[in-house]
C-alpha cells in the first residue's frame, strides 16, 4: 500500500466518523474524516489516491448524489457505501452508480476492511473482478429466457407481484422462478444475486 | 263493503254543509276513496293500515314491492306475517296492551325493527306508527322505511375506518421500528468500530492480561453485531408484513378514503372537489396502505384549513404523468408551510401539530415508496399547500393475471 493513499471517511454522525478513524488507523491506514459530501468534495484538490467509505443517507448531499459528482469531476476513487437502512432497492443503485461494496451498518472489522483492501490495491481488485465476471457469467448461462426476465425483475428492485403482473404470470410462479434463479447463480442472498448481476451488466 | 270501512275514517270530510242524502254522500265517500288510494299509490314511503285486531285493512304499492307481497295477499291478513321474530309472535299481545293501557310504546315515538319479506329474508326497517279513531274503532297507519343500504354503509364505514386504524397503528410501529433501528445502528456502529480497533491494538500487546483484555473486548464487539442482527431482523419483519399489493380501482380507493377522512368536514364547512381523470382507473397497490395515505393527507387538509382562513377548499384530483404512472394530489388553501418545515416535513418526528408524534407524512412517503412512487409537496401560488404522489398503474383487462 502507498503512502499516499488515504481512506476517505464521510458521515453526518460524528461518533460513527471518529469510531472509522480509529479503527481504520489500528489497521494501519491514513483516513481524513468529512463530516458531509459537499465537505468532502471542497477537499478533493488534495484527494486524488484512495478510497471513500460514505454513508449513503445523509442531509444536503446524499451517497448517490456524490457518486455522481465524482463521475462528472472524473475522480476516479473507489466507493465503498455503508448504510445503516439496508435495503435492495438503495444497494442497487449504490452499486449500479459505480460502488465497489455496499456494507450494512453495524459490520465486522474484516469485512469493511477487506473491501477498503481490495479497493485500494486495483490491480488484485480488477483481476479478480475479471474472473468473477467470467465465472457469473458462466452461471448466467445456465438460465432460462424466464429465468432471466425474472432475474431483471428483481434486480430493479421489484417486488414479486409487480414482477408477476408484468411477465403476465403469478406471483406463485415468480417464486419458483426466484428461487430457480438463486441455486444456479449460487447466491446466498437476494443482495448477492444482485451484486452478480450488476458485475455481468457492466461487463456487457 | 267499501264504505262500510272507510265511513269511520276521521280523515274523510265531515261537513255540516254536506248535503246528507245518499247520492251526494256516496259520491263524497268515493272521492275519499279515491284520494286514500292515490296516496297509497304515491307515498314514497312503505305504509300500511290495520285494525285494532291487526288485520291488514290497505298498505301502499312501496309497501307491496318491499315486502315482496301482492295487496291481494296481505289484505285481511294478520300484520304479524310482515314482521320477524319476536315481534311476530308477539305482535296480538301488544296491541291488546294498547288497547287495554293506552300506554305507548311506539305510536309517535318511532323505532327500528326487524321486517320479513315474502321470500323469508328479513331486513332492518324503521316503523312510525300513527293512530286513527272513529266512534269504538282503532286505526293504526305504519310507515317504514328500509334501512338495509344506511346500515350497510354504516357498517361498511366501520369496517374501513378499523382497517385503517390498525393499519395506521401497525405502520407508526413498523415506522418507529426503522427509525429506531437506524437511530441505533449508528452508535452500534460506533461501538463495533471502536472495540473491534482496541483489539487490533491489544493484539500487538503481549502479557497475559493483554491477552484476556483482548478476548473480552473482542467478545464485546460481537455482541454489538448481534445487537446489529436482531435490529436487521425486526426490520425485515415489519417490513415484509407491510405490503400486499393488488389491481385495484383508483377512484373506488379515492372514493372509500375521502368518505372515511370526511367525516366531520360538512362541519367544518370545506368544500371538497374531485377532478378524477376517467381514463385512469387501476393501479398495483395495497388498498389499505394507500387508503391510509389519503386518509392521512385529507385529514392534514381538514385540519389545516379548519385553523382559520375564509375560503375552505379540498381538491382531489388524478392525473397521468408519464406510461405507466399515475398522480394524486390533494390540495387545500390553508396558511401554507414554513419554508424550513417543508424540506424536513417527510422525516419522522417533525410536525407542525400541537399534539401528533409526527410520523404521518414520514409512514405515507414509506408507503408510496414501497409502492415504487414518490411523494412530495409544493405551495400553491394563491396560498395552500398542495401534496402530490404517483403510483404504478396498471393496464386493464389483466386481472386475472394477479392472484
Amino acid at each position: 500500500m502507498s503512502s499516499s493513499q488515504i481512506v476517505h471517511v464521510i458521515d453526518d454522525d460524528i461518533a460513527v466518523r471518529q469510531s472509522l478513524a480509529f479503527l481504520l488507523s489500528t489497521a494501519g491506514y491514513a483516513v481524513r474524516v468529512h463530516e458531509s459530501a459537499v465537505a468532502f468534495l471542497e477537499a478533493l484538490p488534495g484527494a486524488q489516491d484512495g478510497c471513500v467509505v460514505t454513508d449513503i443517507r445523509m442531509p444536503g448531499m446524499d451517497g448517490l448524489e456524490l457518486q455522481r459528482q465524482l463521475r462528472t469531476l472524473k475522480v476516479g476513487l473507489p466507493v465503498i457505501v455503508i448504510t445503516g437502512h439496508g435495503d435492495i432497492a438503495l444497494a442497487v443503485q449504490a452499486m449500479k452508480a459505480g460502488a465497489v461494496d455496499f456494507i450494512e451498518k453495524p459490520f465486522d472489522d474484516d469485512v469493511l476492511l477487506g473491501a477498503i483492501g481490495s479497493a485500494l490495491d486495483r490491480h488484485v481488485h480488477d483481476a479478480e473482478r475479471e474472473s468473477r465476471t467470467a465465472e457469473v457469467g458462466r452461471r448466467a448461462q445456465s438460465l432460462s429466457e424466464r429465468e432471466r426476465d425474472v432475474l431483471a425483475g428483481l434486480v430493479a428492485g421489484k417486488p414479486n407481484k409487480i414482477i408477476a403482473h408484468e411477465l403476465g404470470i403469478s406471483s406463485r410462479t415468480v417464486e419458483v422462478y426466484r428461487a430457480n434463479v438463486m441455486t444456479k447463480m449460487r447466491a446466498d442472498s437476494l443482495s448477492e444475486l444482485v451484486r452478480m448481476a450488476i458485475l455481468l451488466d457492466s461487463a456487457l | 263493503m267499501v264504505y262500510g270501512r272507510y265511513n269511520r275514517l276521521e280523515t274523510m270530510p265531515v261537513d255540516a254543509s254536506i248535503p246528507q242524502d245518499l247520492e251526494s254522500l256516496t259520491a263524497a265517500l268515493e272521492a275519499a276513496e279515491a284520494r286514500l288510494q292515490s296516496i297509497l299509490q304515491t307515498v314514497p314511503d312503505a305504509m300500511i293500515i290495520i285494525d285494532e285486531h291487526g288485520r291488514v285493512e290497505s298498505l301502499s304499492a312501496t309497501a307491496e314491492r318491499l315486502f315482496g307481497y301482492p295487496k291481494s295477499e296481505v289484505i285481511g291478513r294478520n300484520v304479524d306475517m310482515l314482521m320477524a321474530s319476536p315481534h311476530h309472535e308477539q305482535h296480538d299481545a301488544y296491541l291488546k296492551r294498547y288497547l287495554a293501557t293506552r300506554e305507548r310504546r311506539i305510536i309517535g315515538i318511532g323505532r327500528v325493527v326487524t321486517g320479513r319479506r315474502k321470500d323469508g329474508s328479513t331486513f332492518p326497517m324503521h316503523l312510525t306508527v300513527g293512530e286513527l279513531q272513529s266512534d269504538d274503532r282503532h286505526y293504526f297507519t305504519g310507515f317504514i322505511r328500509d334501512l338495509t343500504d344506511q346500515q350497510l354503509t354504516e357498517s361498511r364505514l366501520r369496517e374501513l375506518q378499523s382497517e385503517v386504524t390498525h393499519m395506521s397503528r401497525f405502520m407508526a410501529l413498523g415506522e418507529m421500528a426503522s427509525t429506531l433501528a437506524h437511530e441505533i445502528n449508528q452508535p452500534l456502529t460506533a461501538i463495533a468500530n471502536y472495540l473491534k480497533g482496541s483489539r487490533r491494538l491489544l493484539e500487538r500487546m503481549t502479557g497475559e492480561e493483554a491477552r484476556v483484555l483482548r478476548e473480552a473486548v473482542g467478545k464485546a464487539a460481537d455482541q454489538a453485531l448481534r445487537a446489529g442482527a436482531i435490529i436487521r431482523r425486526l426490520r425485515e419483519f415489519v417490513a415484509r408484513g407491510e405490503s400486499e399489493r393488488r389491481i385495484e380501482s383508483l377512484p373506488k380507493l379515492i372514493e372509500d378514503a375521502s368518505t372515511l377522512a370526511l367525516i366531520g368536514a360538512k362541519e367544518n364547512a370545506v368544500r371538497v372537489s374531485f377532478r378524477l381523470d376517467p381514463a385512469l382507473d387501476l393501479v398495483l397497490a395495497d388498498r389499505i396502505q394507500i387508503q391510509q395515505v389519503l386518509v392521512n393527507l385529507i385529514r392534514n387538509a381538514i385540519e389545516i384549513m379548519s385553523e382559520g382562513g375564509q375560503r375552505r377548499e379540498l381538491d382531489i384530483a388524478t392525473t397521468s404523468v408519464g406510461d405507466d404512472m399515475v398522480e394524486v394530489s390533494v390540495a387545500d388553501t390553508g396558511d401554507g408551510i414554513a419554508p424550513e418545515v417543508m424540506a424536513r416535513l417527510f422525516q419522522p418526528f417533525v410536525t407542525t401539530k400541537r399534539k401528533g408524534m409526527g410520523l404521518g407524512l414520514s409512514i405515507c412517503r414509506t408507503i408510496v415508496e414501497a409502492h415504487g412512487g414518490k411523494i412530495w409537496v409544493d405551495s400553491r401560488q394563491d396560498g395552500g399547500t398542495i401534496f402530490r404522489f404517483t403510483l404504478r398503474a396498471a393496464e386493464g383487462g389483466e386481472q386475472s393475471l394477479v392472484e
